[in-house]
């Protein structure tokens, strides 16, 4: 049987599969189709329906149930999550499991697409070492994304000490993978 | 279930990838049945064969070097420790001098996708069979599957020139 307790390792593992098969358009269709649409349906139908609030809801079930460390900001019109130890990247880590080029990718291929349906972009950074930041807000809104500290406090995981990576990849208004 | 605790010189646990949390996120159940459905859609019913197959081959290699080392107490060894660290399972495992039976009353993830009013992928148990066999044959071992659909029977033993193939009829669909 495939379990859940190591289901990040053989999802990373699965998405080099499916690289060899079709490439990066059946990954990317992967994660859209088969995880924004029909694995995650349980956060589409709170996001989309609820915005904001389903947000909340969605992220504070399934972080707790990972056991993830991360903060929540939010305001009338923003929800920002800074994640300071992601649990998923965390266990490719602890593991040593590197199959595919850029794992991380992954959340933001699934989550666009959610954000899309439901009248969000995405503003989103990760460092590749388990650290990320999201700011979602509505399509109509142009605010940019916060300066660190601004919006978090002293929970924005841009501040801390290890945050700086070789490499950082930014996703500026994002609705998809495609446009980092 | 219940393990027996880890003698003098033993690991905690067999599993060859370790979490900081004892058990998993069932709701990465709904991925997987996701994973299988999508692959059947795209590269149809051999290539979730060959999906299966390789991910007993290649991802799960760890655990078939421990079985070819160890032998059945290893096999045994690693189903209750895989089994304690999904959440909702009910399984026993029985070991003699000759095969490992692994007995699944309550099937975590059938359990929770039926929970979640989730579409099952119809031969979501076959993966036991294709994954499990990929993972036993080069450690000189075979399995066999009956039941399915929630719960099942599971026997891993050496084959021997009168061994039967595994039939796939008698893993029940989830239609």
């Amino acid at each position: 049987m495939i379990g859940c307790y190591d289901f990040c390792g053989h999802y990373e593992w699965t998405f080099a599969w499916l690289d060899r098969q079709g490439g990066l358009d059946m990954v990317r269709d992967y994660w859209k189709s088969a995880i924004s649409d029909d694995s995650q349906l349980h956060a589409r139908n709170l996001i989309v329906p609820e915005g904001l609030e389903g947000m909340k809801k969605y992220w504070l079930h399934t972080l707790e149930e990972e056991a993830a460390g991360y903060a929540f900001t939010s305001d009338k019109k923003h929800f920002r999550i800074d994640m300071m130890d992601c649990p998923s990247k965390g266990f490719l880590i602890k593991n040593k499991l590197n199959q595919y080029s850029d794992y991380c990718d992954h959340c933001i291929g699934w989550i666009g697409p959610v954000m899309k349906d439901a009248g969000y972009v995405v503003d989103h950074e990760h460092n590749h070492c388990g650290q990320c930041w999201w700011e979602f807000r509505k399509k109509e809104d142009s605010t940019p994304p916060s300066q660190p500290g601004d919006f978090s406090g002293d929970k924005d995981v841009r501040q801390r000490p290890d945050w700086k990576q070789p490499e950082i990849d930014v996703f500026q208004r994002a609705t998809d993978d495609t446009s980092k | 279930m219940i393990s027996q605790p880890p003698t003098q010189g033993e690991q905690a646990s067999s599993l060859p990838y370790q979490d900081t949390k004892p058990v998993g996120a069932p709701d990465f159940y709904f991925a997987i049945n996701a994973t299988f459905q999508f692959i059947r859609k795209r590269l149809g019913e051999d290539g979730l064969h060959r999906y299966w197959q390789d991910l007993g081959d290649t991802y799960f290699q760890p655990v078939t070097t421990a079985w070819r080392e160890k032998g059945l107490p290893a096999v045994a060894r690693y189903w209750r420790d895989f089994f304690d660290a999904e959440p909702g399972a009910h399984v026993d495992v029985g070991e003699s001098s000759d095969a490992v039976e692994v007995t699944v009353h309550t099937c975590p993830a059938i359990a929770h996708l039926r929970a979640g009013n989730r579409e099952i992928d119809p031969n979501f148990c076959q993966h036991c069979y294709f994954v499990s066999e990929a993972m036993a044959a080069p450690a000189g071992l075979t399995i066999r599957v009956e039941g399915g659909n929630g719960s099942c029977r599971q026997n891993f033993f050496a084959p021997t020139a009168t061994t039967e193939p595994q039939d796939l009829r008698r893993i029940t669909s989830c239609a």
